[in-house]
């Protein structure tokens, strides 16, 4: 640990008007080093580098290079690349705990790197997440799980009330059951000018909306061997819900070819009811520069499935560094400050989740002082998702490549190409191939 | 020795060295790794022989063929209606005296666009539910198209985008084609009594036949820049109903990382395109004869 000194600010830190509880900080002198660094591109992505930076390179005295900056599909491509390459010319590269199992042994175990006292100060259940076959790979930046947006007025209507209590036989509330959500958006659509809900229908994406419909209908995707069991009753369940929210025409039409951007634009547009998302897109909803539901929307946790359990397919962003990397203190030096107290905080303004305890308690506690009330449900209503019903899809290299064989035939049964059971008995086939290849069984 | 370092060898080698740099030994390197269970994340698999293993995987892949059929479907329906827009560009252009510079210099805005972006403005033309194309149709009490869910109107919005972005290619050439048409065997036909059709029909088209095999070839090879506007709509989605070759292989080689397998499956392609371009070269030395250049 040449170089590196640990200082433990007993003084609260000060951001703006609330205090932070205090941190283990990670300087140290690197004047004259410079990190290469590979990151994760984006409008909500790119404020925290803007900010972190400068304050580190001010410092320590360290330079850093962005080597590349792009989404995290690009990124994961560039990365495979590297790996065939023999490539491997950076120390810190964006991560994702869904994508870690794929990168073998290129990244650092931190175990013995970062401080069990600046570890202490992340939440320790996103901190296991980070762990590929017990070293820890990843330090966490922010975490995702999904809530259910929705507007509010739709709710308030006294006509919508008394009518869907009438069809349906049960008062008109934010849904708490999935079933429920399928009621509510058969009874909103009207298509084609709105529809109830709306699912991202493509590749990582709608399989893992899948996947965790499996999970909260009581199922699995894989058994303890990974052997695939989604072949089953709570597969077919899970199935047939976008199936019938398709035939109903309670989605649009071209859900399929929906990704994240494509359901985030379309709730703000003002012509979906619900929208399971994530929490990045809260002050966009109800920014009214980019949104029609702005001042409208209400939040809950994810509805349950028939299993009794919530959707809570969950991840966290995160930066790994490479064993190749020839100054890993720096590196080191560097990942603590991109998760820091201070970038923490400024993420948690646009609305992402902390994966800092400390950092919870403090934005809760900021937008509290601003009575910004829409944010604080918000961060309320994320911080039960994330405590409550979070669950990683399975920590495997083998996630993406098994979600590319799941979603075309989750897609085919969605246009009636094929039955639900035919669909699922294909994907389960092609999985077990995969599944056999990596020698699983 | 001496004769061979004094020899027009010598003068070669740069050119024979450049070309096994970037051509022949990626080219080797690739069509090994399609003999080899090659994972991009696991670098030492590149070394373990499997035989054909990768290609008989491929023989018996259902997905795999109909991907094939379909880019030759897309391909050829692409590439001739490219041709016939291009030309009619080309032949309305020729025939403008006005402002014909900055029409032509206007004529080649698609091309400069990135197939990414190309891939985008498309996409969200086409969407469904806030696109502007359904929008306008609602405009007007039309109901809303699925243009990017229905197999149909999917390859077919697809084919839209690619040919906005690449007609332009055939205009140009074809342009330079007719600008190098010799005036007399057409006056002397006018002068005969043919009429503009029989003009374009036996003179025009002969004349531009080798510009148009030409552009052909060179569209034939470049048309799989499509590849990002596909990625950008549909991802060959959805249910596969838009797979190409491009896009399956993309998938299998840099998101699954099985990058032996889709070598396997880019040296089968290969097949495709050596076919059309082998074709597009055939009928350019047949319009060649015709009009005596050889």
């Amino acid at each position: 640990m040449l170089r590196l000194f640990l200082s433990l600010i007993f003084a609260a830190s000060l951001f703006g008007t609330v205090s932070v509880k205090a941190e283990t900080e990670l300087w140290g002198d690197y004047n004259g080093v410079t990190l290469r660094v590979k990151l994760i591109g984006g409008g909500q992505y790119e404020n925290l580098y803007n900010e972190v930076i400068p304050w580190w390179e001010e410092n320590t005295g360290g330079k850093i290079e962005i080597v590349t900056q792009k989404n995290h599909f690009e990124l994961d491509k560039e990365i495979k690349k590297d790996i065939a390459s023999g490539n491997l010319d950076f120390c810190v590269a964006s991560n994702h705990t869904s994508f870690a199992a794929q990168y073998g042994s290129i990244y650092t175990d931190l175990n013995g790197i970062m401080p069990a006292s600046v570890l202490a100060d992340y939440t320790p259940l996103i901190l296991e997440h980070s762990t590929v076959d017990g070293r820890l790979v990843q330090m966490p930046r922010h975490s995702d799980v999904s809530s259910l947006y929705y507007q509010k007025s739709l709710y308030e209507d006294a006509d919508n009330k008394a009518n869907f209590k009438a069809k349906y036989g049960y008062d008109l509330t934010p849904p708490d059951t999935w079933d429920q959500v399928k009621d509510q958006s058969i009874f909103f659509s009207n298509p084609p000018d709105f529809y109830g809900t709306q699912y991202v229908g493509k590749e990582e994406a709608i399989a893992g909306r899948f996947y965790e419909l499996v999970v909260a209908n009581g199922g699995a995707l894989f058994d303890e061997d990974y052997r695939p069991i989604f072949n089953s009753d709570a597969g077919i369940e899970s199935l047939e819900w976008f199936i019938d929210l398709y035939n109903a025409k309670a989605v649009p039409e071209g859900v399929l070819n929906y990704l994240w951007d494509d359901t985030g634009l379309g709730f703000a547009s003002g012509t979906i009811a619900m929208n399971l998302d994530w929490a990045g897109w809260a002050g966009f909803f109800n920014d009214p520069e980019n949104s029609k539901v702005a001042g409208d929307i209400g939040l809950i946790r994810a509805p349950m499935g028939s299993g009794g359990l919530r959707t809570g397919w969950s991840g966290s962003h995160t930066f790994s560094m490479t064993e190749s990397c020839p100054n890993k203190d720096a590196a080191a030096s560097f990942m603590w400050a991109l998760t820091s107290n201070k970038a923490q905080m400024i993420e948690a303004r646009g609305g992402l989740s902390p994966t800092r305890p400390a950092i919870w308690d403090a934005i809760i506690a900021e937008k509290e002082a601003e009575g910004d009330e829409f944010m604080l449900m918000v961060f309320e209503t994320f911080k039960q998702s994330l405590s409550l019903d979070a669950f990683t899809p399975p920590l495997i290299p083998e996630w993406i490549e098994f979600t590319n064989v799941l979603y075309p035939e989750l897609q085919a049964a969605i246009l009636g190409d094929k039955t639900p059971e035919q669909a699922l008995e294909t994907a389960s086939k092609k999985a077990t191939e995969i599944m056999e290849d990596a020698g699983y069984f | 020795m001496k004769k061979f370092l004094n020899g027009p060898w010598v003068l070669l080698l740069p050119t024979v060295i450049v070309l096994a740099c970037v051509v022949f030994l990626p080219l080797l390197i690739s069509l090994w790794t399609s003999f080899t269970p090659f994972k991009l994340t696991r670098p030492d698999t590149l070394y373990k022989f499997v035989g054909f293993r990768n290609y008989e995987r491929l023989f018996g892949n259902y997905d795999f063929w109909v991907a094939f059929g379909r880019t030759v479907l897309f391909l050829t329906i692409a590439l001739n209606l490219e041709l016939v827009f291009g030309l009619g560009i080309a032949l309305l252009i020729n025939k403008i005296t006005y402002a014909q510079k900055t029409l032509r210099t206007l004529m080649m805005f698609p091309m400069m666009f990135s197939p990414i972006l190309v891939g985008f403005q498309w996409k969200y033309i086409f969407n469904d539910n806030i696109g502007l194309l359904n929008n306008f149709l609602r405009e007007f009490g039309i109901s809303p198209k699925p243009w990017l869910v229905d197999t149909f109107l999917a390859n077919m919005s697809i084919m839209a985008a690619e040919i906005w972005s690449s007609t332009s290619v055939f205009a140009i050439l074809l342009l330079a084609g007719l600008m190098g048409i010799p005036k007399d065997p057409i006056e002397a036909a006018k002068v005969d009594g043919c009429n503009s059709w029989q003009v374009f029909k036996n003179i025009t088209l002969p004349f531009l036949m080798p510009f148009i095999f030409i552009a052909m070839t060179i569209r034939s090879l470049d048309v799989a820049r499509a590849y990002d506007i596909v990625q950008m709509m549909t991802g060959g989605g959805p249910a596969k109903r838009t797979e190409l070759l491009w896009t399956l292989i993309s998938r299998t080689g840099y998101v699954d990382a099985k990058m032996g397998l889709a070598n396997a499956m880019s040296y089968i392609s290969i097949f495709l395109s050596i076919a059309f371009t082998f074709f597009f070269f055939y009928k350019l030395m047949e319009a060649r004869k015709i009009l005596s250049y050889d």
